[in-house]
Parts: structure tokens; C-alpha cells; sequence
């Protein structure tokens, strides 16, 4: 039976600069009228009633880092020589990431793969990876733009977790999801939960209930393979898209990034952001030629990526975590649900002859 | 709304001689409403237009040059379409105009502000006065004059100013006064240290995902952007707030005398950044040196786009 | 390639700049950690990200085959910021290398066959390295019949290496050029069209591919017509790439990834992926 304790609303942020002394700590909190992962500030309030803003992702995956540091100067032997140091910038220090959902924190196992694959292992990511523990908050409520329940997961998904909090009467019912779990949740503050767990796996189905009918998704890789060639499907569905990078951004999913090199003087330092399959630079190759020239070839990659390509790399898994907010935060209102079970509806019209 | 229908017929009137009509429909759920691209007759049926019509469609025109577009406007969403024809970044002879007199759209994060939680909305009515909304079983009211779109309050142009059909009967819009500036004036009187403080603040969260640059409709250099361009090198890569804010000076200098102030560029953003302020700041200082209002008359020139050897009210020799 | 830090490239040194075209240069580099150099090995095909420290890396084939290992040569066009800087490097200056990358062409698949290589452009790189590979192991071979042309012989890279393929007996060689160029005694035509011509036999054969996409695409229509089947088809494809290991996910056709499943590809399984080159 795992560790399962409970912990009164009141004394959470207490518990947190507990666990801020050795780590640092990020949790959610109101920065204008968004909900952002920060830093742990005791001085302000965190917002635990909803999903953030913006997900976690950028505790692990940070929205631009230095990856390598150069730095120039002169060869004393051969004045005319300049000679390069490179010095990699690994991540140092611990973290906890509190407040992060389940679909949140089930995202970061979609990058696992191919950040963490037999063949390539991504030693800034694996670094933040594997000192960053996680707090989830279950979803006691959720959104009609939530559809994690078509994707293989649920409002209380463990899957990606160190510890599971649940929403119980007026505090939360921590459960220990892995062994670092364990060690996170010794702290005084916390009273045994057991006598709880009955209230807790109501909550969590209670939220379960509330979501949408699940569609079946399984024909998904297939169907987006067959109407990729389809050009009059993805200019429909991308019509209202307007081409930016707020789905991308806000999903804790969609990984892809550029390099960099950024100088200063005699230092530079090769950088890693962000970058966006909706972007047409994404693709775009120096002889000027673009693979994808249009935001409908775009669109179509980033569906085609995580519902077809993804799967078919890993073992089926759905890059999408069903968390929304590509859709809540779309300026246009792009519907990706919309956009996948049309391509499984579609049926190619058959030219005569 | 009542001239709903009118407008369908005027529509499937107008539809077999263009590619498409741009009008707006329902989405995820009732609070929301997302761009409809009408192309067939029956796609005419979903279209639904009233306060939750707030994106500005005229961002799609320029993307569509060469084709026979019919768009719905709002009286706001007009100007921008007059700037566009200015700029000649569209053809008058392609694009029908369908025109409605348009009583203010919502602003989303009003409302969520309001509410908190907005995630599952069952219903939303509405009526002139307010919006009733249920959520999770829960029913709230609100007055529309709370969750009204800031531009709403000062609007001077609820009639598209330039319209081919135009549906319901025109409100009536206002002579070229001077624009609404009372919480940019506001803002004004902080010191600087403050005002920067502010900016720096804000700006951090942003995850510069141009969506602020996309949605705005005279924002056209699209995939050529000083943001992401290499070579010239404006902007670095780097988490930096200081690079983030450049953009936004960037954005609104481009935008400062063309700018009609649609809200897009804030509605769009996802992290909420209220970066419409900075090209109201470039439109007043505009309106105050060249008395220029943009978007209003199809056969004006906007102020920086033309060249005058003396200018009236910038007397250099003086200095 | 440093397998801890992916991103990490190796100090290395310029020891020679070749100027190829008005628009190509070849660099010849050795890494400056001497064990590292000599425990390089690489496949012909692979390719390797060069760094223009403070401007960025670009993708480049290793053009020097693993037979000869003295150096690593690489043929840098001109088209963007870091080509740029790198055409602006000399002897003795510093770049980063990140190599090996990407897989390699089935060589072992194409012993005791008859080999026709067609490459068009700087799309010539690539074809060396397997070609003076298969020269190196001449034995292992067939007929080897290359066809290589540019829009004129003064966009023709190796120039200094083409008297010598023409000369040999155990090589088939033959150049082309767009149009006509006073003092010109080779063929004048469209690669496709020469290729027509000269009409290597399919059989028992291996037509190995790169050039321009336009020239790729007729040139897969004129060894249809030779009779070469997709599976004896072979071409490399060019994509933006960045990390050059399958993260970063901008090459990808479908599933696969250019930077890491390619870039060399046969026409067998280029049909198998989506259309989106």
C-alpha cells in the first residue's frame, strides 16, 4: 500500500517552503490575468482551482536555454589564430513542480521517448528529467475542452507523477506515486490520509464522469496518412488557423525546437528555444524551397505528428495528453478534435474512370 | 439577432459568384464563437453573428488575394478592411463586404475574470442588456456592460463604414472625433521607472508565439518578420524580457497611424499581455501630430506612408 | 560525435580550403583531439553538422570517404548565414564538428552489382564519397558508369579529380553541362536527357541519385524508363535540420527523419513515405 497522507489547505504554502529549502520549487500562480508556473514565492497566492495557463513544461523544457558556451581568443603562439572554447551549460539543482495536472505531467512522458531513446539521449533534458520531482493535482472539475479521457489517461492519471494530489474537503489527500514520492511527503504538516482514500476516489470519479463521451482514435494514423494528400481537407480545416505558435507553446506535448548561436562580443553561447511547426521558417530550406509551404501543410504535420507519426514511432501512444488548451487558447478557435475525427470520417472521393 | 436571416439570404444570394464568405460560428461550446468559412450553401445555416463575434476577419484577406472573398464585418472590423484597400493589400473588386450594425462584442477575459472558472459552460443566453450563463450546473448573470470589449465603450463606427449589403437598420455612426485614450493618459503620468517596470512584468510570461502578430490584420510581412529574421539579426532567442519587449516596439511603430485599434493583437494572446496599449500610445501621438484617425476614408493615405517636403505640424526649422 | 552531449561539437581545425565554384568551397578538416581523429569512423553517406562558432551550424555530407582518412571534407555552397561565414574561414581556423550523423548508403547491397551514379550540382558531394569509396574497393564492383552535370563547367565542383575519373579505365565517366560553353568537349543537356542516352543497363544495377528536387524528379522518370525498378533506386534528400538526431523534429516525411532514418533513401521507400519533399 502506497504512502497516502493528507494536508490542509492552510498549511500547503508551509509545506512548500518546507520543500523549497532544498529544491527549487514552481507552482501556479495568477501573473496578470494568466495562470503561470513560477517560482514559489510565500508572498504570493498559488491558484490551484483550475488548470493553468500555461503547463509545467518549461520546468524541464525550458523555453530557451544555453546549451554551449564559446568563447574567442587570441592564439599567443599565432597572433592571427583565434581559438574557440566550448564549455556545455548543464542544469544544476533539484526541483519540485507543484500544481502540474495529470495530463500536464503525462506530457513529459510523451518527450521521455524521444528525448531519453536508446539511440540519442538528450543530456540537458535527461538532467532536468530526472531532478525535477512532480506534485499533480488531480482534476476535481474539468473543461468542455477537456478530452483526456480520449487519449488513454483521466482527470487522476498517476502516469508521469512522484505524488497524486487529490482535492478532498478542504485540503488535499497526497498519495505517494513513486519512491521519490515517498521521500517528498515526510514532513509534520502532513496527518495519515487513509481514513480519505474512500473521499478521494470519489472525487476522481466524479471528474471522470464529467468528461465527454471517449472517441475511438485507434483508426487515427491510418486515416491521417490516407487524407494527407488531400489538399482541399487540411485548407478546410486550416482555413481560420492564423499560423502562430500559441497551440504549440501551450501544449505540454509538442517539443520541436531550434538552435541558435547568439554573440556578445568576444563570448556566444549556442541556444536552444522553442520552435514551431506552425512557423513557416520551421521548414524552410536555404536553397528557399519549403516542404511545407502553406499554414494547411503545417497544420496537417502537427496533427499528422501527433496522431499518426508519434504512434507509429511509439508503441501507438497518442502524442496529445487532451489537456485543451490548443483549443481554449486558439485565437481562431482551431478544434484539433474536430480536425482528427473528421480525417477518420474521411472517405476519399473516387474519380470515375 | 433579428437580421440574422437577412444576412443568411443576402449571403446565399452573393455565394455562387464568390469562393468564399468569412462569417463566424459557434464552437467548442456556447461561450465561444470561432471564424466560419462558408464555401457551399449548406455551410450558410451555421452562421451565427452577435456579441460573441469578436474576431476581426479581415486578417484572413490579404491570405486570400486573387480570390472572390465575401466578408462579414463589424462597423471596427471595417476599418481595418479600408486600411487594407489603402495599402492596396487587397482589391476592392474581389472582396464583397457584408456589413451589420453591430451593438459591442464580449471580451472573454472579462468574463473569466468575472466568473474564475469558465470551463464548463453548459448554456449561454444572451440579450441586449446581459448574458446568462450556466456552468457546471451553476447559473450566473452578466450585465453585458461589465464584459463589454474595452474598444466597445468608446466605439464611434457600430455601422461598417464601407459595406456592400449592408443587413438591419444602421445605428449610426459618430463623426471622426477623437478616440477614448483615458486609461493610456492614466498611464502616461507614471514615471518612467514605473511604466518600464510595468512593461518588463508583463512581458515576461509572454512565450513569443506571435499570435499577438498573426491575429492583427495589418500586420502583413507574415513570414518575413523581424522577429524571427536572421539576417538583419533584431531579436535573439534567448528567455530574455528585454527582447520580447523590442518586438513589441517593433510591432506598434509598424503599426503607428495604421493601427485601427481592433484589439486583436491582446485578444489573441494567450497569456494575456495588454499589448494593444503600446500602438494606442503610437496612434495618439499620431492623432495629436497629424490629426489622422486610420481606417476611416478608403482614399486616404496613412500619415507615414507618405512623404510631405513640409510637414504642418513638425517644424524642424525651428527647433 | 560526442554521444554524452549531443550538442557539444568537436574543436577542429581547417587544414585546407578549396575553391570549387564561384559559389562552392571545399574544406578539408581534422578534429584537434588526435585520438579523436583517429578513432573517427564513419560510413559513406553520413553526414556532419558544421559550426560557424556565434552564427550557427549547417548540415554537410562528408564528402572524403572513410577509406581515406587523413582529413574530412566537406563542400559548403553559399545560400545562408553560416554558409556565408564559412566561406569566409581560411587554413588553420577553428570550426565545430558534429559527425557522425544520419545513416549511409547500402553499400553491402550493391557489391557485385553495376553501379550509375547521377549527380547534378553540388548534389555531387554526396556521389563522392561513395564513389572514390567503391574506387578504394574496386573489386567489390561492377561497372561503375557516373553522370555529372551543372549548369556550366564553371559551376562544376572537383574539377581538379574529373580529368583523373575520365581517364580511368575501371570508370565510366561523363560530364554534362545546360548549354552550350565555348571550349566545352563533353555532353551539352539536361542530366535526365543524357542519361537517356547514355542508357546504362538496369540490370543487375544500382542508379544511385542527388541533385536539385527538380532534377531528382526527372531523373527517378528516366531510369523508369531504363527499366530500374524503385528498390534499385537510390537518392539522398535534403531538409532544415538542427539537432541532427531525431529530436528537434523539423525533417521529419511522415514518421521518418531525415536527419536520422536518412538522408539516404531508395525509391523503394521514398514511395512508402508521404508526399511532402
Amino acid at each position: 500500500m502506497a504512502l497516502v497522507k493528507y494536508l490542509k489547505s492552510s498549511d500547503l504554502k508551509s509545506w512548500l517552503a518546507e520543500l523549497a529549502q532544498k529544491n527549487s520549487v514552481f507552482a501556479p500562480r495568477y501573473e496578470g490575468d494568466s495562470v503561470i508556473f513560477a517560482p514559489f514565492d510565500p508572498e504570493q497566492e498559488i491558484f490551484i482551482k483550475n488548470a493553468a495557463t500555461a503547463p509545467p513544461k518549461k520546468t524541464v523544457f525550458p523555453q530557451s536555454e544555453k546549451l554551449v558556451d564559446f568563447k574567442y581568443s587570441k592564439d599567443p603562439e599565432d597572433l592571427s589564430r583565434i581559438l574557440i572554447d566550448a564549455k556545455e551549460n548543464l542544469p544544476e539543482g533539484t526541483a519540485i513542480v507543484f500544481g502540474g495536472r495529470p495530463c500536464d505531467v503525462r506530457g513529459f512522458t510523451m518527450f521521455d521517448r524521444v528525448y531519453m531513446s536508446e539511440e540519442a539521449t538528450d543530456i540537458y533534458y535527461k538532467t532536468r528529467r530526472d531532478n525535477t520531482s512532480f506534485i499533480t493535482l488531480a482534476c476535481d472539475s474539468t473543461e468542455n475542452t477537456c478530452f483526456c479521457n480520449w487519449v488513454n489517461s483521466s482527470p487522476s492519471d498517476p502516469t508521469g507523477s512522484d505524488v497524486l494530489a487529490i482535492p478532498v474537503g478542504d485540503g488535499l489527500l497526497l498519495k505517494a506515486v513513486s519512491d521519490r514520492g515517498e521521500s517528498l511527503l515526510t514532513s509534520k504538516l502532513l496527518s495519515d490520509g487513509e481514513s480519505r482514500i474512500g473521499e478521494g476516489e470519489k472525487v476522481c470519479k466524479e471528474a471522470a464522469e464529467s468528461l465527454s463521451q471517449v472517441q475511438d482514435l485507434s483508426n487515427a494514423p491510418q486515416k491521417l496518412l490516407e487524407v494527407f494528400d488531400s489538399i482541399e481537407f487540411w485548407e478546410d480545416v486550416s482555413a481560420k488557423c492564423l499560423s502562430c505558435g500559441a497551440c504549440t507553446y501551450l501544449c505540454p506535448t509538442c517539443y520541436c525546437f531550434n538552435i541558435t548561436d547568439e554573440t556578445k562580443g568576444l563570448q556566444a553561447s549556442r541556444i536552444r528555444s522553442w520552435d514551431n511547426c506552425m512557423s513557416a521558417l520551421f521548414t524552410m530550406e536555404a536553397s528557399g524551397h519549403n516542404p511545407r509551404p502553406t499554414k494547411a501543410h503545417r497544420l496537417k504535420n502537427r496533427v499528422g505528428h501527433k496522431f499518426s507519426y508519434y504512434p507509429d514511432l511509439h508503441d501507438g501512444v497518442i502524442s496529445c495528453c487532451g489537456c485543451g488548451r490548443c483549443i481554449k487558447s486558439c485565437p481562431a478557435g482551431v478544434d484539433i478534435r474536430e480536425i482528427v475525427l473528421k480525417a477518420i470520417e474521411f472517405e476519399p472521393t473516387v474519380v470515375e474512370g | 439577432m433579428k437580421f440574422q436571416n437577412e444576412l443568411k439570404d443576402s449571403i446565399r444570394k452573393a455565394l455562387p459568384e464568390l469562393d468564399v464568405v468569412i462569417g463566424w460560428c459557434g464552437s467548442f461550446d456556447r461561450l465561444h464563437a470561432t471564424p466560419h468559412f462558408i464555401r457551399r450553401e449548406e455551410d450558410i445555416e451555421k452562421l451565427e453573428i452577435g456579441p460573441l463575434s469578436v474576431h476581426n476577419l479581415a486578417t484572413y484577406l490579404p491570405g486570400l488575394r486573387g480570390k472572390k472573398v465575401g466578408i462579414v464585418v463589424k462597423g471596427c472590423d471595417s476599418r481595418s478592411v479600408i486600411e487594407l484597400l489603402q495599402e492596396k493589400l487587397i482589391d476592392r473588386e474581389d472582396i464583397t463586404i457584408f456589413g451589420f450594425p453591430c451593438t459591442g462584442v464580449v471580451d472573454q477575459a472579462k468574463i473569466k475574470k468575472a466568473l474564475g472558472y469558465v470551463g464548463n459552460v453548459e448554456s449561454c443566453d444572451m440579450s441586449d442588456k446581459s448574458m446568462v450563463l450556466v456552468i457546471d450546473g451553476q447559473t450566473h448573470l452578466l450585465n453585458f456592460s461589465e464584459i463589454k470589449a474595452e474598444k466597445c465603450y468608446s466605439c464611434k463606427y457600430p455601422d461598417a463604414i464601407i459595406s456592400d449589403h449592408f443587413v438591419g437598420d444602421k445605428i449610426g455612426n459618430g463623426d471622426s472625433t477623437d478616440a477614448n485614450y483615458e486609461a493610456l493618459e492614466t498611464f502616461e503620468k507614471l514615471p518612467v521607472s514605473e511604466r518600464f517596470g510595468y512593461w518588463l512584468k508583463e512581458l515576461d510570461r509572454c512565450i513569443r508565439c506571435y499570435a499577438c502578430r498573426n491575429a492583427c490584420p495589418l500586420c502583413v510581412c507574415r513570414d518575413h518578420c523581424a522577429a524571427e529574421s536572421r539576417e538583419p539579426h533584431w531579436l535573439s532567442q534567448e528567455n530574455n524580457v528585454r527582447d520580447k519587449l523590442m518586438f513589441q516596439v517593433i510591432h506598434a511603430y509598424h503599426l503607428a497611424g495604421r493601427c485601427t485599434e481592433c484589439g486583436e493583437c491582446q485578444r489573441a494572446c494567450p497569456v494575456d499581455i495588454p499589448v494593444l496599449m503600446l500602438k494606442q500610445k503610437m496612434n495618439k501621438e499620431v492623432r495629436d501630430i497629424f490629426k489622422y484617425e486610420a481606417g476611416v476614408d478608403p482614399e486616404e493615405t496613412p500619415p507615414l506612408l507618405s512623404f510631405k517636403m513640409e510637414e504642418e505640424n513638425i517644424t524642424e526649422k525651428d527647433w | 560525435m560526442n554521444t554524452k552531449n549531443l550538442y557539444l561539437p568537436e574543436m577542429a581545425t581547417i587544414q585546407e580550403v578549396i575553391e570549387e565554384t564561384h559559389n562552392i568551397v571545399t574544406f578539408r578538416v581534422t578534429l584537434n583531439n588526435q585520438e579523436a581523429m583517429k578513432n573517427f569512423s564513419f560510413e559513406p553517406g553520413n553526414v556532419g553538422q558544421l559550426s560557424a562558432f556565434g552564427i550557427g551550424e549547417s548540415t554537410f555530407v562528408i564528402n572524403s570517404p572513410p577509406t581515406r582518412m587523413d582529413y574530412l571534407q566537406f563542400s559548403v555552397m553559399r545560400s545562408g548565414e553560416v554558409t556565408t561565414k564559412l566561406h569566409s574561414l581560411k587554413a588553420g581556423d577553428q570550426v565545430g564538428v558534429r559527425a557522425p550523423l544520419g545513416n549511409h548508403f547500402p553499400y553491402e547491397n550493391m557489391k557485385g552489382k553495376d553501379i550509375v551514379f547521377v549527380g547534378g550540382g553540388i548534389g555531387m558531394a554526396p556521389l563522392r564519397t561513395l564513389l572514390l569509396f567503391m574506387l578504394d574497393n574496386r573489386d567489390d564492383y561492377g561497372k561503375i558508369t557516373l553522370l555529372y552535370g551543372a549548369r556550366s563547367p564553371l559551376d562544376m565542383a572537383y574539377n581538379y579529380e574529373l580529368q583523373d575519373w575520365l581517364d580511368r579505365d575501371d570508370l565510366d565517366t561523363h560530364l554534362t553541362i545546360d548549354a552550350e560553353f565555348e571550349g566545352w568537349e563533353h555532353n551539352v543537356g539536361l542530366i535526365p536527357n543524357v542519361l537517356l542516352e547514355i542508357a546504362p543497363s538496369a540490370e543487375n544495377s544500382v542508379a544511385i541519385t542527388c541533385g536539385p528536387p527538380i532534377m531528382i524528379k526527372f531523373t527517378l522518370q528516366a531510369l523508369e524508363k531504363l527499366g530500374f525498378k524503385d528498390e534499385q533506386i537510390v537518392t539522398t534528400l535534403e531538409k532544415r535540420m538542427k539537432c541532427g538526431v531525431g529530436i528537434c523534429g523539423r525533417c521529419n516525411i511522415g514518421s521518418s527523419y531525415v536527419c536520422k532514418d536518412g538522408p539516404v533513401y531508395t525509391g523503394a521507400q521514398l514511395k512508402e513515405l508521404p508526399n511532402e519533399l
